[in-house]
């Protein structure tokens, strides 16, 4: 247990069984960190997503996406217990940080007796709510190379509400663009069709080393996103609906990440 | 004619004498009582008061796994041996008569033979510890034999023919699952139809609204010696509360009683299921001989008691070219889940305000209030008028378009005014108090209508911004629901201070202080004086429930009485001490003088020190009684209610196109409030009903899937307005068309500050995107399927 | 049905720690699974701290850990051993109101109330990093606590109002200035 926001909740509703449960609050000591050295920006698992909102990171405009997910990050009081690890640990699709460290080549550094392992994220994921992490594992760190100038990212969660929404769908997008030509692009959403996070790796390919234009955006959510994304009917939301949100949101987070690289938003 | 009863009388002089007078209190704004605790967190809410009892248990409810299963056999041998289980109780344990229902006796406290929704609680566990309690309630077991679910409405009976359909009977001991059925039968519908110019039809639906008050429910029991029992309860019904608990316990009223503290919001919600509450902490105090906990989770409070009514109704109206309406009619369909509730009731008062407030000279509607396996409908703020509201205001819109008239014009030309007859034949009168034009005008002029609606209708971009307007109405208090009466008690302690007893409770509303300001104005004496007792039913007298928005009309009228008489008493008590007329006596307390001869003064502390010397009385109950409401079963004809609050609400919308996304940017909120009495109180509930209203337009919906379980049963995923999603502005605008018999004129508005939200801002939308909905929440997902649809998106 | 004493079927060990709450300490023996709004509000008597759902959905229960707004039906009891404590009740000294108080009485913000002690805390953890905020941070600093009764309007209205009190020196307010 981290933070303590998701398995509490998970076990006292009775989804999750357990009689002992082990509080890694103590590791804040060690874990609780965001670094940035030699290239590779590293954040400790238990850091909060609070601390890590009132970072300086998230003012570099190359990583405006993490300003974003603070602005939409459930509660300011979830905040401060929320770690970045057991976000990610948690292993839900609605998952802001997991997006944005998909879109930011994130990597997930696991500890245990045994020794550690670095594990990439987009390969952490397996299943609904499962992960790669082995329960004699803990997430120590999840770190990403600094990203280049002239990139930047954004985040959009788009809702019945504004305020603490889950979002019908949710997309993060890193860009880097050089005289209007997308040099890279990654994209990610809540759901292509598995039940956890992943990238848009068509459509990325897509854009890559083209024109940013309207036209070009327009095509790669006509005839490309939806080869590859398979959306789900549920109570709260149509897949027709998500697909159709899906491209409205990534269009507007390309167009926003554009303007931070040229204007500084 | 018969002498009007003296209680009417009083509240008419009272009117009549005050009807030009610049006020002291009534109008104000001015602090509530409660205010400073609430600010500093001192106010005991009913789960609070469980700190104070050092050996209390708790009681767990298990609940049914099956939405609609016959129960075969219950095991609760193993519960019972679990550590630290004190009791486990099933329906055999039942000392009285296991029912809870509050206008049919249709709803088992405890499960019996068959379980009809997931909600149904099959035993009650006893324990000191409530995670032992819970733990314990997971090993009972049982023998379920499932039955079919029945989760919509239109299974029970067909919409067009309101015939029942063949299905497995949730309710066969009643024969059928049809709990209500109201008429309206007026003038020649069919000879209107036919006549007609312009007809519109559409067919409406409207979502289980839960109330999600911040505060869930709780009851705390205590053992009293005589083998009665004293329970605390989040209620709106103290006294229905006691009459519940005497039920199920098999003991007599006088033994119950239901104390009420501050409550955490109720809407409704808390109408009946205290009957549950209480009897479940009753029984376990009794039977274990210690106070009793019960506090339900957040889950268990959306899953265990009722919701607002859904609806599906198809309407249709006939007019001539010039507006003029000719008929209505609808069909109209509840679902009431379970259990009845305050199911028929609430279909009465949609049958009734079916229409709208205009004149139509020929109407025929059918309301049908139906079971299903559904979670249970009863009473919500509005109690059926925000949904008929709902499906009038859109077609009232949409027939606005057919004829190319602005819609505010043709509500002009339609609406009820002084002298009109209701559709049920009631003549509304100058002492009604119909101030609905006045309102409309007002929200016309403050929203700037005719302009906006012009800029807006030459708009480009992606965001586009829409006005709307709806009307309501709603009639006060309970009508042919059952007699209608009130009564409180005023006591001026002998040091001067003054003790205000009234059953009627506070939810938030604060309608007490109302109350306070009415017997201020009367007595002359500040409301500081005031100390409000908490509602108890063995100390405070029976007001009536607080429902209805009857508190400030009905319970003020009989504050009215008491302080009347208080005031002649203190008069002629005075009048002796000053040497001048009692009626010429001036209460400013702490002075008291003559009007004629104002350096003639004593003090308010002589006046009452003085009555007391003298043995005369200075406490009074106030006694007031509605006239009894007609209403003909087969015909809808009568005068249903003693007056109605009016209302007009312009919202002021902007659209996403390009997600459906819907923001309220403004209200305007005009209501005929007769008199304003607690000024804070109306600006507050025009702001909070425009805000409970916005969450029921655009993001409200509780979702049960195929088996009856009810999908978001939780304030994540069960979407109330946060403070992110309100407009930037609301503006209450109030309207004083007094009605005669209320307290200085005034009518309710704790419900009607809802009724008119929704098909504001649906009309609103449909402005911006040029299109017609009908049905709400009005989710960003159904406007954007409405301009694909439409060809108005890009993908 | 006898009493079996707690000893036996408890099988979780007491674990004793110290909070201190409002400025003054208390020893409690807590479980591990115990909540810090139960400690709280029934081992402590501090129910100004409200439950509404039990998850963190609400913001009903929070209150200030170590300067932190924090959800404390979420916290465990035992990490909030060693910590300073802060409910409604310790806002202000007997007999006085904090600005923020006062602010929401002056603009006439009391419906129910029962929002009030975690809309007062919200507030004040702005406030203490955020001494003149705008409308958004207003709005953003109080996403997470819900007013069913509707007074959000107002409390954007009171933030403000408070913010300024607080400029002007004027942290505390005698009860009796707003008691009639």
């Amino acid at each position: 247990m981290g933070g303590g926001s998701d398995l509490l909740v998970l076990i006292r509703s009775g989804i999750v069984k357990a009689n002992t449960v082990l509080d890694l609050w103590p590791l804040r000591k060690e874990l609780a960190y965001i670094k940035r050295e030699k290239g590779t920006v590293r954040i400790g698992a238990l850091t909060t997503i609070s601390e890590l909102c009132e970072s300086d990171l998230i003012k570099d405009i190359r990583y405006a996406g993490l300003a974003d997910v603070c602005k939409k990050f459930s509660t300011p009081f979830i905040r401060n217990i929320a770690t970045v690890g057991g976000n990610v640990g948690a292993a839900h699709p609605l998952s802001d940080m997991v997006l944005m460290l998909l879109v930011l080549n994130g990597k997930v550094k696991l500890l245990s007796k045994n020794g550690k392992r670095v594990v990439d994220i987009t390969k952490f994921f397996k299943g609904k709510r499962q992960t790669v992490r082995n329960y004699d594992e803990i997430i120590a760190e999840v770190s990403f190379t600094e990203a280049p100038p002239n990139s930047s990212t954004a985040f959009i969660k788009f809702d019945r509400r504004w305020g603490h929404a889950m979002g019908y769908v949710l997309v993060g997008a890193y860009m880097q663009l050089h005289d209007n030509i997308i040099e890279d692009v990654r994209i990610a959403f809540d759901s292509m069709g598995n039940p956890y996070p992943e990238r848009a790796w068509k459509t990325e390919e897509f854009l890559k080393g083209n024109e940013f234009s309207d036209e070009l955006i327009k095509q790669a959510l006509n005839d490309v996103l939806p080869k590859e994304m398979k959306r789900i009917t549920d109570y709260r939301a149509s897949a027709e609906y998500r697909l159709d949100l899906s491209k409205v949101l990534l269009r507007r987070a390309l167009l926003k990440i554009k303007s931070r690289i040229e204007g500084g938003d | 004619m018969s002498e009007l009863p003296e209680y009417v009388r009083i509240v008419e002089e009272i009117f009549d004498k005050y009807k030009d007078r610049e006020f002291l209190y009534v109008g104000k704004r001015i602090q509530r009582w409660d205010a400073v605790e609430k600010v500093k967190g001192r106010t005991l809410f009913t789960a609070d008061f469980a700190k104070y009892y050092r050996n209390a248990v708790f009681v767990y409810s298990v609940r049914t796994k099956h939405a609609h299963a016959r129960i075969k056999s219950i095991d609760v041998s193993e519960t019972q041996r679990y550590p630290g289980v004190l009791r486990v109780i099933t329906a055999k344990d039942i000392p009285g008569i296991n029912d809870v229902g509050y206008v049919i006796p249709d709803q088992p406290l405890l499960v019996k033979d068959k379980a009809r929704y997931i909600g149904d609680i099959i035993a009650l566990i006893v324990a000191e510890d409530p995670n032992v309690a819970k733990e314990a309630g997971e090993l009972i077991k049982v023998d379920y034999e499932k039955l079919p679910v029945i989760t919509d409405p239109l299974q029970v009976v067909d919409l067009r023919t309101l015939e029942e359909k063949e299905h497995p009977l949730i309710h066969e001991e009643r024969g059928s699952d049809i709990v209500a059925h109201f008429k309206i039968r007026k003038g020649d519908v069919k000879k209107a139809f036919n006549e007609a110019d312009v007809v519109v039809e559409g067919e409406y639906s409207t979502p289980f609204q839960e109330h999600a008050y911040m505060e869930p429910e709780a009851a705390i029991a205590l053992p009293e010696a005589d083998g009665g029992v004293t329970v605390i309860a989040t209620t709106q019904c103290p006294f229905d509360v006691r009459k519940a608990v005497a039920k199920v316990l098999g003991i007599t009223q006088n033994k119950v009683r239901v104390i009420v503290p501050a409550v955490g919001g109720g809407f409704g919600g808390k109408e009946d299921v205290a009957n549950e509450l209480g009897a479940k902490a009753a029984l376990a105090a009794l039977m274990t001989g210690r106070p009793a906990v019960v506090i339900h989770s957040r889950e268990e409070s959306i899953i265990g008691h009722s919701k607002r009514h859904p609806m599906r109704a198809w309407y249709r109206h006939a007019a001539k070219r010039d507006g003029t309406l000719l008929a209505v009619e609808a069909n109209i369909v509840f679902d009431t889940g379970a259990y009845a509730s305050l199911g028929p009731f609430v279909a009465w008062r949609a049958t009734v305000h079916a229409t709208g407030p205009y004149n139509v000279e020929a109407a025929r509607i059918d309301t049908l209030s139906v079971y299903t396996n559904n979670v249970y409908a009863g009473a919500f703020r509005g109690f059926g008028c925000p949904q008929t509201a709902f499906a009038v205001e859109l077609q009232m819109d949409a027939l606005a378009k057919e004829l190319g008239m602005d819609p505010v014009d043709l509500r002009l030309k339609n609406i009820l005014r002084e002298g009109d007859r209701t559709v049920h034949g009631q003549l509304l009168t100058k002492d009604h108090g119909v101030g609905l034009e006045e309102a409309i005008r007002k929200a016309v002029e403050i929203s700037k209508w005719y302009e906006k609606r012009k800029l807006f209708s030459k708009q480009s971009g992606t965001l586009r911004k829409g006005m709307g307007i709806a009307l309501l109405w709603h009639g006060n208090s309970i009508g042919v629901e059952g007699a209608d009466y009130s009564s409180a008690t005023l006591i001026i302690n002998r040091d001067g201070s003054i003790t205000f007893r009234v059953g009627l409770i506070d939810m938030g509303q604060g309608s007490q202080w109302g109350m306070v300001l009415i017997a201020s104005e009367i007595l002359g004496v500040p409301p500081s004086y005031f100390r409000v007792e908490q509602p108890d039913t063995a100390a405070t007298p029976d007001s009536g429930p607080t429902v209805a928005s009857r508190s400030t009309v009905m319970g003020g009228a009989a504050v009215v009485n008491a302080a009347y008489k208080l005031r002649q008493r203190l008069n002629k008590v005075a009048s002796t001490l000053l040497g001048c007329d009692p009626d010429d006596v001036e209460i400013r307390a702490p002075d008291v003088y003559c009007r004629s001869s104002p350096e003639k003064r004593v003090s308010w502390n002589d006046v009452v020190e003085q009555s007391f010397w003298l043995g005369i009385p200075l406490q009074e109950f106030g006694y007031f009684r509605a006239p009894p409401a007609e209403w003909d079963e087969e015909t809808g004809q009568g005068a249903p209610y003693i007056t109605y609050t009016f209302g007009s609400i312009i919202a002021e919308v902007t659209v996403d196109l390009e997600t459906g996304g819907v923001k309220v940017d403004r209200m305007v909120t005009a209501y005929d409030v007769g008199k304003v009495i607690n000024r804070v109180g109306v600006e507050l509930h025009a702001e909070g009903g425009a805000i409970q209203g916005l969450g029921y337009a655009l993001m409200e919906e509780v979702v049960h899937n195929k088996d009856a379980y009810v999908m978001n049963a939780n304030l994540s995923t069960y979407y109330i307005p946060t403070i992110h999603d309100i407009p930037d502005e609301i503006i209450p605008v109030f309207v004083e068309a007094k009605y005669r018999r209320g307290p200085f004129g005034a009518k309710g508005l704790g419900e009607p500050s809802i009724n008119g939200i929704a098909p504001a801002i649906v009309n609103a939308v449909s402005h911006a995107t040029g299109l017609r909905f009908y049905s709400i929440p009005l989710t960003p997902e159904k406007v954007y399927m409405a301009l694909k649809k439409a060809g108005k998106t890009s993908f | 049905m006898s009493t079996i004493p707690r000893e036996e079927w408890d099988k979780y060990p007491d674990i004793e720690i110290t909070l201190n709450v409002n400025g003054k300490d208390y020893r409690v023996k807590v479980k591990p699974y115990e909540r810090l709004l139960d400690v709280l509000r029934y081992k402590l008597g501090f129910t100004g701290v409200k439950e509404g759902c039990g998850r963190g959905e609400c913001g009903a229960c929070v209150i200030l850990m170590d300067g932190k707004l924090v959800p404390s039906c979420l916290v465990l009891a035992e990490r909030a051993n060693g910590s300073k404590i802060l409910t409604v009740e310790g806002l202000a000294p007997e007999g006085k109101l904090h600005a923020i108080q006062k602010a929401l009485l002056d603009t006439y913000a009391v419906q129910c109330g029962f929002c009030f002690p975690g809309v007062i805390l919200a507030i004040k953890a702005l406030l203490d990093r955020n001494p003149n905020p705008t409308d958004e941070e207003i709005k953003d600093a109080l996403s997470g606590q819900l007013c069913r009764c509707g007074s959000y309007l107002r409390f954007i209205k009171a933030v403000k109002l408070a913010a300024q009190y607080i400029r002007e020196g004027k942290e505390y307010f005698d009860e009796s200035e707003v008691r009639r």
